[in-house]
């Protein structure tokens, strides 16, 4: 679908479109809106560009507003997309978005608004991970797809709950390592309920549990196949809900748990996933949870320096071959 | 024009807020924030628009709800946080959202009204294709806030059917004007925008209902664009119930000489016996209700 030319990975944001396409097909409360909206849909759903040139509304670089006024337009019955394109810009919005969108959903009639934005990696104000500030404020729910199929699924079914979802893209995800059967063509339309995660990797003998999502979980999938280890690999694909039954039930298999995380640890879902599931499964943890993740510090504008944000393979598997014992 | 049921609209709300007062030193009720003073706007807005036209308004909401015709035990049930009130105790006073009179929304923090409605507007107008408009109702000192001035850029950008309604008491709580007013009126800010102004008496119902209807009915309905009516009027009461008033009883009692509910009590000639009468069938109609509603359930929840 997307002519974008000067955007290397495109195939999950591709799919996202694709799936809203097809929802607006079918469902004429669906509108796009958001600053440069007009460029936005211009390059990456020229589709609905064409077919829909009512259905998405330019804003100005006004992010509070904005939302706000999407949250009016719910109010009359639409189901708004909010694009506010880079995550970092989220803090423009977090008023908006956490006392307007969160309460007005729990006073009145919950209403159907999706806020999406894009991890980037462009330096201290562009380059940054909001995601896990809003599993903190009740009435939003938070997504992060790792790969298109999961996309495309996750943004069907938010199309269609009476619920506030922030839809986060994950842009360093590199198009080229995506697995042919995580892609989507013209003919699925997959549906993936909110709040359940997925076993990318499962074995009867497996040692560890790894849970992940978005970045490092492609990361882990594509390490975990070369170096062939017996760990069952969690995507959690919303970060809010968080799926501990799934989770639980791994971890009573293998005995231990390991999160990475792509974003800073500290008071990160890992941290949340970390307190739950030692209570949960104390008695089948060999272990202490461990969690690996991006240290407490500002995102550096360098390409080279972004090597100490995440966790290195060598650190992953060797805290990962510590806990199979 | 007839004014006897705007007289007894204000003089409901004036009403229901003096008891709800006597509740909240009794500790029934909140911190509840009032309109004491300032019900001409709500009442002669609400009167000048459709019933199928909306508001959005701000957290001294009470006037509107009623203005716009609420029943009452629904909102007094709100107000104390019992299981029978509009939105089942979940809001109280200042979050309260009742789509079945179209006072769609209640916000408590300042300015987010007016984005909200500018959204609201335009879905009325682009996308269900109707003629209602909204009316947004906000404070002088709401001007101070940037998502006022970035839903106005909006609102006229976008060119929605929006009346601004600026409730201008001279005062940002418990703050005087000097401290968050550049400009002598609210209205000249507007040509920033190219968004149509004119300032009046507020508390002249009359006048807010007649300049209302020729806004809307000759500007923001047809030509489907914002205006902005400001309103001088004069806060009678603290800016919320349990704070001190920085202003001087003095000061408050010179206010009380344009308490708006004079001059419709003049201009409708009402014998001390006709005002009782009035008076005493609304504060009956109260006290009956509120028993009511103290017998009401408290609202149960189960969170998880």
């Amino acid at each position: 679908m997307s002519k974008d030319p000067w955007f290397r990975n495109r195939l999950i944001r591709d799919a996202s479109y694709r799936a809203i396409y097809d929802r607006m097909k079918v469902d004429p409360s669906i509108y796009i809106m958001g600053e440069g909206c007009h460029m936005k849909i211009h390059f990456d759903a020229p589709q609905i560009e064409k077919e829909f040139p009512d259905r998405f509304i330019t804003l100005p670089i006004s992010e509070d507003a904005n939302t706000n006024f999407a949250v009016g337009m719910s109010l009359a019955g639409v189901k708004p997309i909010v694009d506010v394109i880079t995550a970092d810009f989220l803090y423009r919005t977090m008023d908006s978005i956490c006392n307007t969108v969160a309460k007005s959903n729990f006073v009145s009639e919950p209403k159907t608004i999706i806020i999406r934005s894009e991890f980037l990696t462009a330096g201290p104000t562009t380059g940054q991970r909001p995601e896990n500030l809003f599993t903190h404020i009740p009435g939003l729910n938070v997504v992060i797809p790792s790969n298109p199929y999961d996309a495309a699924g996750l943004t069907y079914t938010a199309l269609q709950e009476k619920a506030a979802t922030l839809f986060f893209e994950d842009r360093m995800i590199e198009d080229k390592t995506t697995s042919p059967t995580d892609m989507i063509d013209d003919s699925s339309h997959p549906s993936i309920p909110l709040g359940k995660a997925s076993i990318r990797r499962s074995s009867l003998r497996s040692s560890v549990t790894v849970v992940s999502y978005a970045l490092t979980l492609r990361m882990l999938q594509i390490l975990f196949e070369d170096e062939n280890v017996d760990y069952d690999l969690i995507d959690l694909r919303s970060i809010y809900p968080v799926d501990y039954e799934l989770i639980a039930e791994s971890v009573i298999k293998t005995g231990a748990l390991l999160i990475v995380e792509p974003d800073i640890t500290y008071s990160g879902v890992g941290a949340e996933i970390a307190a739950e599931i030692s209570e949960m499964c104390f008695r089948h943890l060999r272990h202490p949870v461990k969690r690996l993740g991006a240290p407490r510090v500002t995102i550096p504008a360098s390409r080279k320096l972004h090597e100490y944000m995440l966790p290195s393979e060598e650190k992953v598997l060797e805290v990962a071959k510590e806990l199979s014992k | 024009m007839n004014l006897l049921p705007l007289y007894q609209r204000m003089v409901t709300i004036r009403i229901v807020e003096t008891r709800l007062q006597e509740l909240c030193f009794k500790g029934e009720a909140g911190d509840l924030h009032f309109s004491k003073g300032q019900e001409a706007i709500s009442v002669g807005v609400c009167a000048a628009l459709r019933q199928s036209d909306y508001i959005v308004t701000h957290h001294r909401t009470i006037a509107h709800e009623i203005a716009k015709g609420s029943a009452l035990r629904p909102l007094i049930a709100e107000v104390l946080g019992k299981a029978t009130g509009i939105n089942g105790g979940l809001a109280g006073e200042m979050h309260i959202s009742n789509p079945t009179i179209r006072h769609i929304f209640s916000f408590q923090l300042v300015g987010t009204c007016v984005p909200v409605a500018t959204g609201l507007a335009y879905a009325l107008r682009y996308y269900k294709k109707t003629d209602d408009v909204v009316a947004v109702f906000f404070g002088d000192a709401a001007t101070s806030n940037g998502q006022v001035h970035e839903a106005l850029n909006i609102a006229k950008i976008k060119s929605v059917p929006l009346l601004l309604v600026c409730e201008n008491n001279g005062l940002a709580g418990n703050i005087r004007k000097e401290y968050y007013l550049p400009t002598e009126t609210v209205a000249e800010r507007m040509a920033a925008y190219g968004v149509e102004a004119e300032t009046i008496d507020g508390n002249d119902v009359s006048l807010v209902q007649a300049n209302t209807r020729e806004a809307v009915e000759s500007y923001v309905r047809p030509e489907s664009k914002p205006l902005l009516l400001e309103m001088n009027t004069t806060r009678l009461c603290c800016h919320k119930q349990g704070q001190g008033d920085i202003r001087s009883k003095e000061e408050i009692a010179k206010l009380a000489e344009r308490d708006p509910l004079l001059p419709v009590e003049q201009k409708l000639r009402l014998t001390q016996e006709q005002k009782e009468r009035i008076w005493s069938k609304i504060e009956m109609e109260f006290e009956q209700i509120l028993q009511h509603v103290q017998k009401d359930k408290w609202p149960t929840w189960n969170p998880n």
